[in-house]
């Protein structure tokens, strides 16, 4: 403690070189604290993505294959079920596209809105959809894509189903998370009717809403268990598993980030070392006076890793504090629209704010050790000798 | 120059242990520093360098000496020696009692911030601190409170005349004045002994003269022994004695008087006064 003043005083004897080292040191640090929310947050992201009580109902065998629609019906009475409705593949292609170019499904239109509370519909959407068997529901994104409005008019033709449909548009789901169209499954079933075909008799997906969270897990297994023994047996799974099989690659980004974030870290290790042991070369004529007047191998050596701790330590408060601050900021910036709504996802959590601040501590000590060591180390004749 | 007297300096500080050795009623045959036989070699490639061969001589506490020769003869050499920077090839030294030999490294680094004080040519002091600080740094070292730590400094920078600046740092500073503040914090431990690298040797005439006039009061006023190298001819009015080294060698008898006149002689009016007895 008696050599705090000396400490403080040297740091302050390049206030330009150690402003800017505090800078760079708090900068990285921050880096690294924004990078280590990003596995948690983007595991956030995920959750919000899927609603916890949403669970998907799938043929076991694959997502390829369909389930007979009457199972959609069994599964709407359950116990906990709160709704349910099956999505099953219509393959249109717009126009004369001839290909599919965005996911579209034949819903039941009465019951979308109570298993997607948690979509944001344009006004009336719901009920429009619902009033008319040729209306559609569309994704914000696809609408984009192809400059359509609410009102418009288009043609699908199925590549599945002997179906050309008309549909008008009458909502828009203002989220970009559903790159989908829905069209009306009563439509397309009159329509295979009156091509002489039986009927929509299949459920490709059968999208079920939970009362309760912690009744997902006992319903998923009351469902597969229902179908075990029928043609089309099921595979039950939360939505939130089923999205994250679509960011599969998701992992692969995670290590990235870890990577990255370990070079960052040592990037600063060079940046505060070569200030560290500038600070001791510049100093060694004092060092070696110090030395001289009796001062051991470990004060010399305490203090300037007290130093180039207090320094680092010091910066590395300076950018977690900043990390903070910056997804504070983020968080206020998601509340003012849907579509920045992930940004507020990134939270600076007490372990994040543990890990910073012993980075620093890391940097301080290990790119002190070396010139420390080295000054304390060298005999003082010729410490003196070089000086003189 | 320096207002010593009227001064009391504190002779109870508790760095200053009492010395070992002989009473002070017999000063003629005490001796503070004990060199004996002491050579010291450097090897530089494939030849050794001798810095010191075989030099051996005695100080009596309270004196002021200097060492003095050509560039290269060894005079650092043997400085480094006596104030326990440096360890002998060959040979022992002796101050107060204590064979340095038997210190290992840190032991001698405690012992030296105990017993001596340093002044060097390039003053180095630390620019961060002010003039206070700066003395006080050795004590550090100690045990003393940062109050006591002042009160000393204070009193030590008094000594050397230099009480109106405590708040300045070096930057503001002659180069008289800083080393000034260098002689302040080599006292401010109460050392029995101070050695002196060149202290003149980045100095003008007039700053130079005052310091060594400094110098000279501290053995008078206070009875520290001092160890001087110096090429300074001016040097030879204040000191007691002056060793002269040539070649790593101890120069005595007629060898010694005639470098003593050579130096006289090259100096011209400057070293009139002769050395002190
Ligand atoms: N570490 C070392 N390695 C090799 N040689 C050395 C070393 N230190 C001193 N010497 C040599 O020892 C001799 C004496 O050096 P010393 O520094 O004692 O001379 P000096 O009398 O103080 O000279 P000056 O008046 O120039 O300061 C010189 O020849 C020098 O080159
Ligand atoms: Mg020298």
């Amino acid at each position: 403690m008696k050599y705090a003043g000396l400490v403080l005083a040297n740091l302050g004897r390049n206030k330009l070189r150690s402003l800017f080292t505090a800078g760079a040191i708090a900068l990285a640090v921050l880096l690294v604290c924004l990078l280590m929310t990003m596995p948690a947050g983007l595991d956030r992201l995920i959750s919000d993505l899927g609603s916890n009580t949403r669970i998907s109902v799938h043929n076991k065998a694959g997502l390829v294959y369909s389930m007979p629609q009457s199972f959609t019906r069994k599964v709407r009475q359950l116990d906990g079920v709160l709704a349910a409705v099956s999505m099953t593949w219509f393959g249109g292609a717009y126009e004369e596209e001839g290909r599919v170019t965005f996911p579209n499904f034949a819903v039941e239109a009465e019951h979308v809105g109570s298993v997607y509370p948690d979509y944001v519909f344009t006004p009336g959407a719901v009920d429009e959809f619902v009033r008319h068997r040729d209306g559609a529901i569309v994704g914000r994104k696809i609408m984009r894509q192809y400059g359509w409005k609410v009102g418009d008019r288009i043609t699908l033709r199925s590549t599945v189903w002997p179906a050309n449909l008309d549909v008008r548009i009458v909502g828009e789901i203002a989220d970009d998370n559903a790159p989908m169209l829905w069209i009306n499954r009563t439509y397309l079933d009159e329509t295979l009717k009156a091509a002489g075909r039986g009927g929509l008799g299949i459920a490709g997906i059968i999208w079920v809403r939970v009362d309760r969270p912690e009744r997902v897990g006992a319903l998923m297994s009351e469902i597969d268990e229902m179908s075990r023994n029928s043609e089309s047996p099921t595979a039950s799974e939360t939505e939130k598993s089923f999205i994250s099989n679509f960011f599969g690659s998701l992992k692969g980004f995670v290590t990235i980030i870890l990577i990255v974030t370990a070079l960052v870290s040592l990037c600063i290790v060079f940046i505060a070392a070569n200030t560290a042991s500038m600070a001791v070369r510049e100093r060694s004529g004092e060092i070696a006076v110090m030395k001289a007047m009796g001062f051991g191998r470990r004060a010399i050596f305490g203090t300037l890793l007290a130093e180039a701790t207090l320094l680092s330590t010091f910066a590395g408060a300076l950018g977690v504090a900043g990390a903070i601050a910056l997804t504070r900021a983020l968080k206020t910036v998601a509340t003012l629209g849907p579509t920045l709504g992930p940004l507020g996802n990134f939270t600076v959590t007490n372990d994040v704010v543990t890990a910073g601040l012993a980075l620093s501590l890391f940097v301080g000590l290990l790119s002190g050790l070396v010139p420390a060591l080295g000054a304390a180390r060298k005999p003082v004749v010729d410490a003196l000798r070089e000086v003189f | 120059m320096a207002p010593l007297r009227g001064v009391r300096y504190p002779r109870c500080m508790p760095l200053a242990d009492p010395l070992p050795g002989p009473p002070p009623s017999a000063p003629e045959e005490a001796t503070l520093i004990d060199i004996r036989h002491v050579s010291r070699h450097y090897r530089r490639g494939v030849d050794e360098v001798h810095a010191l061969d075989d030099v051996s001589l005695r100080i009596a506490p309270g004196r002021f000496v200097a060492f003095m020769g050509p560039s290269g003869s060894g005079k650092s050499t043997l400085m480094n020696l006596v104030s326990g920077l440096d360890r002998p090839s060959e040979g022992e030294v002796v101050v107060a009692g204590q064979s340095l030999g038997d210190l290992d490294e840190d032991e001698l680094a405690a012992w030296r911030a105990r017993h001596v004080g340093l002044i060097f040519q390039f003053f180095n002091l630390i620019p961060v601190l002010d003039a206070r600080d700066n003395v006080a740094l050795p004590l550090l070292l100690t045990d003393l409170g940062k109050a006591e730590r002042h009160r000393r400094a204070e009193t030590a920078l008094r000594v050397v005349g230099l009480d109106h600046r405590l708040d300045h740092r070096p930057n503001t500073l002659s180069g008289g004045e800083q080393q000034r503040v260098a002689i302040a914090r080599a006292i401010v431990t109460d050392p029995d002994l101070i050695v002196a690298d060149e202290p003149t040797g980045d100095l003008d005439a007039k700053n130079a003269e005052a310091t060594l006039g400094l110098l000279r009061e501290l053995t008078d006023a206070f009875g520290k022994t001092i160890v001087m190298v110096t090429h300074d001819p001016r040097a030879l009015r204040f000191v007691d004695e002056v060793f002269h080294l040539d070649k790593g060698l101890l120069l005595e008898g007629s060898d010694a008087e005639r470098a003593s006149e050579a130096i006289r002689l090259a100096a011209g009016g400057h070293a009139s006064a002769g050395a002190r007895p």
